[in-house]
């Protein structure tokens, strides 16, 4: 057996870690019945939050991407519309974080940065929505409904992701 | 409750100008959607295919053929909703009523969306 | 901190900019000019280019039109009103080559449509009054009609030689107003095609043109009720194709028939529209309206303007062997009681909004 090439490090395992879990929240919630559909708790995104705060935003974005990759490979909608929403998802609010990854800890605290990753992700989605799913105004109606359940979850999910860094860091 | 109010005093002030924006974002959206008012017709669409546009002052069941089976859409005196659909999760049916101009309804597995348009005719000009 | 905000406003500032150019999508690619020549309303579309270019061409366009109003109108002092004069005084006339390609055109024309189109009557048409910007009120002297059928102007009268004009028949008065907005339209698709314009819709006076498509979906037009002032239906135009009409709601008047001749049907007010019969002298009561559309060729405009009316004039038996042999597939017919004729290939395209309980449908 040739010894690998490929340099195997510990934020790789880091990494494979978190996106398992990520994975398999992303899981439980497909599974869980929806009343309205598109409106989810997104506790996937507690561990990319958790991964870029706890560790680096590199590592955060391989957390994310692979979750997004694995989880419609597994349930099926790879390539697909779903798969596409769930992508632009992703990228819009990584992007956002981006924007305010150097926050200042007086000035802002998880739960905001949270809830602005919220606010891209579903604004992403609805660009996507709008170009090319279902290119009509009509489905602008949604928006509100959209926009409180992002709200409320960005809150939600912060407020946990703030509890996980901080049960950790007393470790 | 306690629980909330800790919370809430964790917050810092630049999570304040963000909540703050995001309510009034969602407020300014649900203005300008009450500002619609209420239809005069229905169109019925398989994907960007117009299928149909019957007016919304009647009490009428059409029945649609789409890619996955039959839709049922009842016209109820200014409104309009899915009562059948060959799909699993039936949310069309879910969404229940809409009534006001740009509303729209779409059955993706069957590729049949109901939407509701204004007095003014979709055409881009007219004939005579 | 101001570092922060900064960052965080000009973030929602580009979420507000998103949304509003969503809601705004489709409205900025479309651009729209309207006029008033030929004495009716034009309207010109064009999708997907920059403003100046639009403006540009649709200038170009207009100016066309103007000039083409200047050639062709039936009452108004233009090169059509000069020929009628000169044959009224059984004069020969200097005529150019673009007059004689018309004629040339709408001669080949009235034959194909046994002068069921016969733009040789405009004498017949300013008897009834409608040599004017005003509707008429009144029912002509019915000699003065029967005379004029009598003579039986037509386009096969005139004969050109050389660039001279002579008609034999001093009754023919050249009347272009079932002709003239087809040709405009062929017009306007060539000044379309050399401006390189992809995507356009161009209306006059009803008679419309399709030029690509709206975006990613057909242009869709709608065809107006002969006796509401609504849409009766609407009907997407592939790229290329043309619809026109022929009907009894735009220029009509009505009257009580002040003859009691046993060859009128003695109906109090009856309705008396442009569209006269060549054969009788009388405007043809019987159809509401006649609606073709014709597939692309470089005379499309033409004969979406004129093809409408033999079928609108043609006795009901008859209506559908003439369509057959003028090679029209997609007609929409409403007679005089409302009940409707409609060919199949039309009935597989056209979206109702007000769907007509007697519907004829003809299949080949």
């Amino acid at each position: 057996m040739t010894p690998s090439i490929i340099k195997i490090v510990d934020e790789d395992h880091q990494i494979a870690k978190l996106s398992a879990i990520a994975v398999a929240l992303s899981l439980i919630e497909f599974f869980f019945p929806s009343p309205i559909p598109g409106i989810k708790p997104g506790i996937a995104n507690i561990i990319i939050l958790y991964s870029i705060f706890k560790f680096n935003y590199s590592i955060g974005i391989w957390v994310s991407l692979i979750r997004v990759f694995v989880t419609s490979i597994i349930i099926g909608t790879f390539l697909s519309p779903t798969f596409f929403l769930s992508l632009s998802g992703a990228m819009f609010s990584l992007l956002s974080i981006l924007i305010f990854k150097n926050y200042n800890k007086n000035h802002f605290s998880l739960i905001g940065i949270s809830l602005v990753a919220s606010l891209a992700h579903i604004i992403g989605q609805f660009i996507v929505v709008r170009i090319w799913i279902i290119p009509h105004n009509g489905i602008l109606y949604l928006l509100p409904l959209f926009l409180i359940s992002s709200f409320i979850f960005g809150i939600v999910n912060g407020a946990i992701t703030q509890k996980l860094l901080t049960l950790n860091v007393k470790k | 409750m306690q629980k909330i109010l800790l919370l809430i005093r964790d917050f810092k002030p630049g999570d304040w100008i963000i909540i703050i924006f995001f309510l009034f974002f969602i407020l300014m959206t649900i203005k300008f959607f009450l500002n619609f008012p209420n239809g005069q017709y229905l169109k019925i669409q398989k994907n960007s295919e117009v299928l149909g546009i019957y007016s919304l002052n009647q009490q009428n069941i059409k029945i649609i053929k789409g890619q996955r089976g039959v839709s049922e859409i009842v016209i109820n005196n200014g409104k309009v909703r899915f009562t059948k659909a060959p799909c699993k999760k039936q949310y069309c049916i879910h969404q229940g009523w809409i009534s006001k101009i740009n509303q729209m309804i779409v059955c993706i597995p069957n590729q049949i969306s109901i939407s509701i348009i204004g007095d003014k005719e979709t055409h881009d000009s007219i004939n005579y | 901190m101001q570092q922060n905000i900064l960052l965080m406003l000009s973030n929602k500032l580009i979420v507000f900019i998103i949304i509003s150019f969503l809601l705004a999508c489709d409205s900025n690619l479309i651009y729209q000019k309207k006029d008033f020549i030929f004495g009716t309303m034009i309207e010109i579309k064009i999708y997907g280019e920059d403003k100046t270019k639009s403006d540009i061409v649709s200038s170009e366009i207009l100016e066309e039109f103007h000039r083409l109003h200047q050639l062709l109108h039936s009452w108004e002092k233009s090169s059509i009103t000069e020929i009628n004069q000169a044959i009224l005084k059984k004069q020969p006339i200097n005529i150019d080559n673009e007059i004689i390609h018309i004629i040339k055109d709408a001669q080949l024309l009235e034959k194909k449509t046994q002068s069921l189109f016969n733009p040789a009557i405009g004498k017949l048409i300013a008897l009834w009054g409608f040599h004017s910007d005003h509707l008429p009120s009144s029912i002509p002297n019915r000699k003065k009609i029967i005379n004029l059928v009598k003579s039986f102007p037509k386009m096969e009268d005139i004969s050109i030689k050389d660039h001279l004009l002579i008609s034999k028949n001093q009754n023919v008065q050249i009347d272009l107003g079932g002709y003239a907005k087809g040709y405009s339209l062929d017009q306007a698709k060539k000044i379309l095609r050399q401006n390189n314009i992809k995507n356009a819709l161009i209306n006059i006076g009803g008679n419309i043109l399709a030029i690509g498509q709206h975006g990613n979906r057909d242009w869709v037009v709608g065809i107006q009720h002969p006796r509401a002032p609504n849409a009766i239906a609407s009907i997407s135009l592939k790229p290329g194709w043309s619809i026109g009409t022929s009907g009894d709601y735009q220029k009509y008047f009505l009257a009580e028939p002040s003859d009691t001749s046993n060859e009128f049907i003695l109906v109090k007010n009856q309705r008396y529209s442009h569209l006269i019969n060549p054969h009788t002298g009388f405007p043809e009561n019987k159809t509401q309206s006649a609606t073709i559309l014709i597939p692309p060729s470089d005379n499309s405009g033409v004969l979406s303007d004129v093809l409408s009316k033999p079928l609108f004039i043609e006795t009901k038996d008859q209506k559908i062997t003439l369509a057959k042999k003028l090679n029209i597939n997609h007609f929409l017919i409403i007679m005089a009681d409302g009940s409707v004729m409609i060919s199949q290939n039309m009935l597989n395209e056209i979206n109702w909004y007000d769907e007509p309980d007697a519907k004829n449908i003809i299949t080949d």
